[in-house]
């Protein structure tokens, strides 16, 4: 797909463009971290973030989401789907890489409507990072670099020049609602390649898996006994922390809930955790995963294996977000997939 | 069928609960069209002994106490415990750090000696309760939920995780990155994360979720930087009853 | 904008019979008010909804009927949706997703030997295998029925348990683990029967349901006797919540048993260490 240059001072004009019909997203700092917030002209973009403290997902697949909608006489009841055409600027390319793997899963099998909806209304705009966030390892598990899940794909090539890389017939629409761009030159074109393979550079410099992300799976499957889930699980807080903030994670639980006068109500669902002790409880009280170390494992593999079995991908992307919210320091997927080679190796 | 009566009473504590309840406004029509309210102080006069939901406010601190609330337990049907002091008993469990000449006096002085008074303790230490509607305050709608739950004849179960969980739906930024000590890693959930969506920092008023791991969780703030003082303060503030007997 | 589809929706269905088969079980007869069939696969389960209370999953223990529309279900009462159905009326509506999940297998169970195992409230799945083979005894060999309970007061269908054992093609063997004073039968955990029946193992199929602790036992038992694992099916119970494979709550390791199960041959779980 083609190539364009915008420069910072079109950036405005194309924003205002956009908010004619689609709420618009922007990374912006709060408190010395970043979010993605609503647009205003006031608003400070923070091209150079290093993370969104919260996940994209949360925008497709909200943390609470009416399903249907409840006559408790009449016993009828109708689907509900609350939708807003969006668009999230500025996604640096694991995050895109999130979406993509919650796309497949959500399609799989029975097609999530309710997720397919709001993608289906979801603009996505890329953003090559300028920088890394000290829990980041995107670049060791094959996040680097998407070529597909995104409208347009940006990159800041200069002080107030972007390369804008079409991903969709949509994004390049947006892209004109002005009128046409610049095409990108050759030079150009290089420029943001190589801006791209610095800052992957500098984040494999920094925090590496030991080995090839495709072995990761292997690693785990001669893990499943390994001493380390017990040893590292028993500081956990069965917060569940490291699941809500995961890109990847979709699970959740459904729940319902009843007007004042006890007429109408509402099925919902709300997200939900591996790592939260009831997960896997039945009414009779039996714990299919009762103990810590259980449910401490059961994310690693789902992250390291069953969603690689599933799609041939790793369930990480190497964001770092668990790393840095679990208080307990035990959630860093890099450090478990690396102790655990390392033990193979020895045992060897 | 007819409408179950419906009373509320106190014990030792600050009728907050009970305020959080009159807070609902219009609301309450609505929830108060299902059920007779034969007695409710922070809301209208007269008082009956026919009930048979019991809303009970406050903890347990006297002798006097165990005969009233035995009293009241055998005449509901379904008492439930309504906010910290009675649900985990609450603030008030701070003196039973104390000995009891010691907060005694503290009180009441050179009067110490008119008062009978012994360690605080929830409802559930002294008869048995059939719901909990946890916080301190009380989170209104989740009173409305347990009262739409008791009409549904559905049992409510308040959220068995940690505070966590509702932060991170709530977007929140985690106090522990802010470098502040938050009791949420080990507090039953079902507030919605309200006092750190505030600013502020969770202070345990939920008590323990059951899945809480106090021993991990005093490693955790160990670990963060704080000091022994400062955790067991914290953890004392609500949770005394519980530290006491856990 | 117009109402699109969505799987969430359930159909609405009238309690048309209520039976008490225990002190904590209940045999509960749906009709749907479509008037369709449910269209269900022995084994199969479905989310049965009370609006404002939740959505719980029972396995289907009637038979696969295309002729008429009710469909049964046995529950015991033990949480919150299996509460409030108790207290439901002759008459009451319910919500009904479903029939989700895999089947035993009837297709390879013809001309061939059958032995049901069936531990405790196992017997509900069960049952609907069994009906629907007893309807259409001719097509299949012999049919063994091992029940086993914890104790007396927690038989259930007794009546049809009962009746089955005056049958002469069937075989029926029950024992409790614990006996009282008007228990006359076997005592003994459920693999104490197996001896007792005679079993073809190249012409015999398994299929199994009950709790957690029991697969491995019994399995051990079969393997002994004879039986190839290709040969053994059991179903496995899971906290299913949406029933599509999406919510994560019944996962087995890899697979969610919702989609991929509940009812497995066993050499697709043998090697899932979470499976039995």
């Amino acid at each position: 797909m083609s190539n364009y240059i915008v420069y910072l001072e079109q950036l405005e004009g194309l924003f205002a463009g956009w908010q004619e019909k689609y709420k618009l997203f922007v990374p912006q700092e709060k408190e010395g971290f970043y979010f993605l917030e609503e647009y205003s002209p006031e608003a400070e973009i923070s091209f150079d973030y290093d993370l969104l403290y919260n996940p994209p997902k949360s925008f497709i697949f909200p943390p609470r989401e009416d399903l249907i909608e409840f006559d408790l006489k009449t016993y009828k009841s109708k689907p509900l789907f609350t939708v807003s055409p969006q668009i999230l600027f500025g996604l640096h390319p694991y995050d895109i890489k999130a979406l993509n793997q919650l796309d497949q899963v959500m399609d799989m099998g029975s097609v999530d409507v309710n997720y397919r909806q709001r993608r289906d209304n979801t603009i996505i705009m890329g953003l090559t990072p300028l920088r890394v966030c000290p829990e980041a390892f995107w670049g060791s598990v094959n996040a680097f670099n998407v070529d597909f899940g995104f409208d347009l794909f940006w990159t800041k090539i200069g002080p107030a020049t972007f390369l804008v890389e079409v991903g969709s017939k949509k994004g390049e629409e947006l892209l004109f609602v002005n009128g046409r761009v610049d095409k990108a030159t050759s030079a150009e074109r290089e420029v943001a390649r190589r801006k791209k393979q610095e800052i992957v550079s500098l984040v494999q410099k920094q925090n590496r898996l030991k080995y090839s992300w495709e072995e990761v799976p292997r690693v785990l499957e001669k893990s499943f006994d390994s001493f380390l889930w017990a040893e590292k699980s028993r500081k956990c807080l069965a917060c569940g922390s490291c699941n809500l903030i995961c890109p990847t994670c979709y699970c959740f639980d459904i729940l319902d809930e009843v007007d004042d006068k006890l007429n109408k109500g509402k099925r919902y669902r709300t997200w939900d955790g591996c790592m939260l002790e009831s997960f896997a409880k039945i009414a009779g009280g039996h714990n299919f995963r009762g103990r810590a170390a259980e449910r401490y494992r059961h994310r690693y593999f789902r992250k390291g294996k069953y969603i690689y079995d599933m799609l041939g991908e790793l369930g990480c992307v190497g964001c770092g977000r668990c790393v840095r919210v679990c208080t307990a320091r035990i959630a860093n997927p890099l450090e478990v997939f690396n102790v655990l080679w390392e033990a193979l190796s020895y045992e060897r | 069928m007819s409408k179950p009566k419906v009373a509320f009473f106190d014990f030792a504590g600050c009728e907050g609960d009970q305020l959080q309840i009159a807070n609902l406004e219009e609301r309450i029509l609505d929830i108060a069209s299902h059920v007779e309210i034969v007695s409710f102080r922070e809301v209208k006069t007269g008082h009956s002994d026919d009930y048979e939901i019991a809303f009970v406010e406050g903890s347990i601190t006297r002798y006097e106490d165990e005969e009233r609330i035995k009293e009241i337990r055998s005449r509901a049907k379904i008492l439930i415990a309504l906010g910290a002091c009675a649900t985990i008993g609450g603030i008030n469990c701070l003196k039973n750090f104390l000995n009891e000449q010691e907060y005694k006096n503290m009180v009441y002085g050179p009067w110490a000696r008119y008062y009978s008074t012994y360690a605080a303790r929830p409802v559930s230490a002294v008869v048995p309760v059939d719901g909990e509607i946890h916080g301190c305050p009380i989170d209104k709608e989740e009173f409305v939920e347990v009262v739409k739950s008791l009409l549904l004849g559905k049992k409510y179960t308040p959220p068995d995780y940690p505070v966590c969980v509702e932060c991170k739906k709530a977007g929140n930024i985690c106090q522990f990155e802010r470098g502040r000590l938050c009791l949420g890693i080990i507090t039953r959930a079902g507030c919605g994360g309200v006092c750190v969506s505030r600013g502020s920092v969770c202070w345990g008023c939920r008590g323990p979720a059951p899945s809480a791991n106090l021993d991990a969780a005093r490693e955790v703030m160990d670990e963060h930087g704080f000091s022994w003082v400062e955790v067991e303060d914290r953890l004392r503030l609500y949770l005394g009853h519980f530290l006491k007997f856990n | 904008m117009k109402d699109k589809f969505s799987p969430y929706v359930p159909r609405v269905a009238t309690l048309k019979a209520k039976k008490k088969l225990s002190d904590f079980v209940t045999l509960f007869e749906f009709a749907q008010d479509n008037g369709k069939p449910l269209a269900h696969r022995p084994g199969q389960f479905i989310q049965l909804s009370l609006f404002g209370i939740g959505e719980a999953p029972f396995s289907i223990t009637s038979p696969p009927r295309s002729d008429h529309h009710h469909f049964e279900i046995a529950v015991r009462k033990i949480g919150t949706v299996t509460t409030a159905l108790h207290n439901l009326e002759v008459g009451a509506k319910v919500g009904v997703r479903g029939p989700y999940g895999s089947y035993f297998p009837m297709h390879k169970f013809v001309e061939q030997d059958v032995l049901f195992v069936a531990g405790g409230l196992g017997f509900i799945p069960l049952r609907s295998l069994l009906n629907y083979m007893l309807r259409h005894r001719d097509e299949y060999g012999r049919i063994m029925v091992l029940v086993g309970t914890r104790n007396p007061k927690e038989r259930i269908f007794i009546d049809q348990i009962e009746e089955m054992k005056k049958r002469t093609d069937v075989e029926v063997l029950e024992t409790v683990d614990s006996p009282d004073e008007t228990w006359k039968g076997n005592v003994g955990v459920i693999t104490t029967l197996l001896p007792k029946v005679k079993i073809e193992p190249e012409s015999t199929y398994v299929a199994m349901v009950g709790p957690p602790v029991m697969y491995k036992f019994v399995i051990n038992e079969c393997k002994k006797i004879g039986i190839d694992e290709k040969r053994i099916y059991v179903s496995l119970e899971r906290r299913m919540k949406c029933g599509l494979g999406k919510c994560g709550h019944c996962q087995i390791n890899g697979i969610n048993c919702c989609v991929d199960g509940p009812v497995f041959c066993y050499t697709e779980i043998a090697s899932l260490e979470e499976a039995i």
